[in-house]
């Protein structure tokens, strides 16, 4: 059908983790690894190939279709594989096994901010931010008026980023992100900061983004949020995808387990 | 580049078995072609424990769509576990050049602001540096320069150098200081430490003006000579390129790479005849001196402004062959490390 935006299959993504050992640092040296190098291949061959790091599964097998359209709120405590999952469909990293595929340009939200740099001022930040989002420099000449407008900071567009307050700045941000225009939105959680207005901003945007016929996956911890403007919603827990359906129905289920102090998958 | 057809095709089967990069397609800007699809190969996922409820499959991904049904419109992209080496992907990196160019002017705006200098440190930072060698290595060592006045002598190789030093350090932990970025956005991560070599073009023009000057006070005529200077440059940035994507790549995995990086080029400037000339070289030893690329731009820069060097076809051949290697030995190198990125930074 050619109305699939996202068709996600068996996606798992896995990452090694490396303890402390020793005293030695967490991360690798370059110093550390040649030093250790011998003793590392001997190991290697003493164990026929198996290598002892603990390997930690963010994502196990997650496989779900979204039309285009469709707005999709993704529930679930944290540390559970939902900015993971964002993070491989916007490919900034790659998944260990499985794959998507995607239909339609990807805008990603993943933290508001990004590419902000508080020594430059406002309208530079505007070009930066809406370059490391994709848009091009005429488009951003194009919608400058109205990112500045829906932001609010029309005095402001001279001071250095670093003069602004947290609102002013996260306003900015967003207002950037909003006007990127791609045909898929995954937003992360980041409703999280800012004031109401601000918020009601953003969902107001967000709805008028879904009106006009775009995809959002839309992750979120606010159940009132995910009911209002998602009417899919998707439960991942340590990684698997426990149900997907109906945004109340979905939620209702959530909410019951969370009462329970462990969850039965 | 597109593999096609029988016999080159055996020869990559050739390379299969042997362990060899199996395919490296470049795909290239132009209209006519279209961009190959990534042939997935037998994924071999890590040994799970018991407990895990994954199956644990070996399975061949086959680049067909996950829906069979969506198969009149082809995905925009496909999201797949991919191993060894990468496509160079040129079409993308054109495609975000707008970034390419932001990233410079971001850089250069941030440098002048952050010193309280701005440009004058730029002409400074060479001139103070080619004052002092003048003195040591000009007139306590005496070293020789080719009958030409020690400063401007010198001072050839330092507008050569000081590109490379900068160039280097700001594009070798280009990647590591834009940590943020690399993990929450997408985009080709290579145009980082190549903003920084563009934006080491900058300041070497400012540079090549100091080195106009110099000529001037020395009545140095400017000759027909001088017009080579952009090819040198251009090949200057490829090899700067080359280097600073093989240190960036390595700079995200062991986070001491930044120090080897400082004490590499120090060596590489001794390495180099920035205060001492090509001459004194033996005759034998010189093709294999010229293996250090900076050789060629330093000696090329003597020629055009001062008329006279042992540069000659052969060494200027090996210059451009080994920038040609940097740059493309780090390009792959660098696609290669890049989807590991996002994950370890």
């Amino acid at each position: 059908m050619s109305d699939v935006a996202i068709a996600v299959k068996n996606l798992s993504k896995s990452f090694k983790i490396a303890h402390q050992r020793d005293g030695l640092p967490g991360y690798r040296t370059l110093r550390d690894d040649l030093i250790g190098l011998p003793q590392r291949m001997l190991a290697r061959w003493k164990r026929n190939g198996q290598l002892t790091s603990e390997t930690f599964w963010a994502l196990k097998d997650v496989s779900f279709e979204v039309k285009k359209g469709e707005v999709v709120g993704i529930i679930g405590r944290n540390g559970t594989g939902k900015s993971t999952l964002l993070k491989i469909l916007s490919r900034i990293t790659e998944p260990t096994s499985g794959g998507a595929d995607i239909y339609g340009r990807v805008g990603a939200l993943l933290e508001v901010g990004t590419g902000f740099h508080p020594e430059l001022t406002g309208r530079e930040n505007i070009f930066m931010n809406g370059a490391i989002l994709g848009m091009k420099r005429v488009e951003i000449r194009r919608k400058f008026t109205e990112i500045v407008a829906f932001a609010g900071i029309d005095k402001f567009l001279d001071t250095p980023v670093k003069r602004y307050s947290t609102g002013m700045y996260v306003r900015l941000a967003f207002a950037v992100a909003a006007h990127l225009d791609p045909e898929i939105l995954l937003v992360d959680e980041v409703l999280a900061v800012g004031d109401t207005e601000f918020q009601q901003k953003c969902l107001g945007k967000m709805r008028d983004v879904s009106a006009a016929g775009r995809t959002v996956i839309f992750i979120s911890h606010s159940m009132e949020v995910v009911s209002r403007l998602c009417p899919r919603a998707i439960w991942l827990h340590e990684g698997q995808l426990i149900s997907d359906g109906p945004s109340d129905a979905v939620i209702a289920k959530y909410s019951d387990a969370g009462d329970r102090s462990a969850i039965q998958t | 580049m597109r593999f096609v057809g029988s016999p080159l095709r055996q020869l990559f089967f050739q390379f299969r078995a042997h362990g060899l990069p199996v395919e490296m397609q470049i795909a290239l800007p132009f209209k006519s072609s279209k961009p190959l699809a990534l042939r997935e190969r037998y994924l071999k996922i890590a040994p799970l424990s018991t407990e895990s409820p994954i199956v644990t499959t070996v399975a061949e991904l086959s680049a067909t769509p996950i829906r069979t049904q969506a198969r009149q419109q082809k995905p925009t992209f496909r999201i797949r576990p991919t191993t060894g080496w990468a496509a160079l992907n040129v079409r993308e990196l054109w495609k975000y050049r707008d970034l390419l160019w932001i990233l410079v002017e971001r850089d250069t705006k941030l440098l002048y602001k952050q010193t309280a200098l701005g440009v004058a440190w730029v002409v400074m930072q060479p001139l103070i540096a080619a004052i002092i060698f003048t003195v040591v290595f000009g007139r306590v060592a005496r070293l020789p320069s080719d009958g030409a006045p020690y400063l401007l002598f010198v001072f050839c190789g330092l507008t050569v150098w000081t590109y490379f030093s900068q160039a280097l350090q700001h594009a070798g932990n280009s990647l590591v200081r834009n940590a943020q970025l690399v993990s929450k956005v997408y985009f080709p991560k290579l145009l980082l430490p190549l903003a920084q070599t563009l934006r080491g073009v900058v300041d070497f023009t400012v540079t090549l003006v100091v080195l106009l000057v110099l000529m001037a006070i020395y009545r140095v005529p400017p000759t027909f000579r001088l017009a080579v200077l952009p090819v040198f440059l251009f090949f200057m940035t490829l090899t700067a390129t080359g280097v600073a994507l093989w240190f960036s790549a390595l700079s995200v995995k062991y986070r001491d790479c930044t120090h080897a990086l400082q004490y590499f080029i120090q060596v590489w400037m001794y390495a180099s005849p920035v205060v001492y000339p090509i001459s004194m070289i033996p005759e034998q030893w010189r093709p294999l001196f010229a293996l250090n690329p900076a050789v060629g731009f330093i000696e090329g820069f003597r020629w055009a402004v001062l008329g006279h060097s042992v540069l000659n076809p052969n060494l200027l051949c090996i210059t451009i062959v080994m920038s040609l290697v940097a740059l493309f030995s780090g390009a792959f190198f660098f696609r290669r490390a890049e989807r590991g990125f996002a994950d370890i930074i």
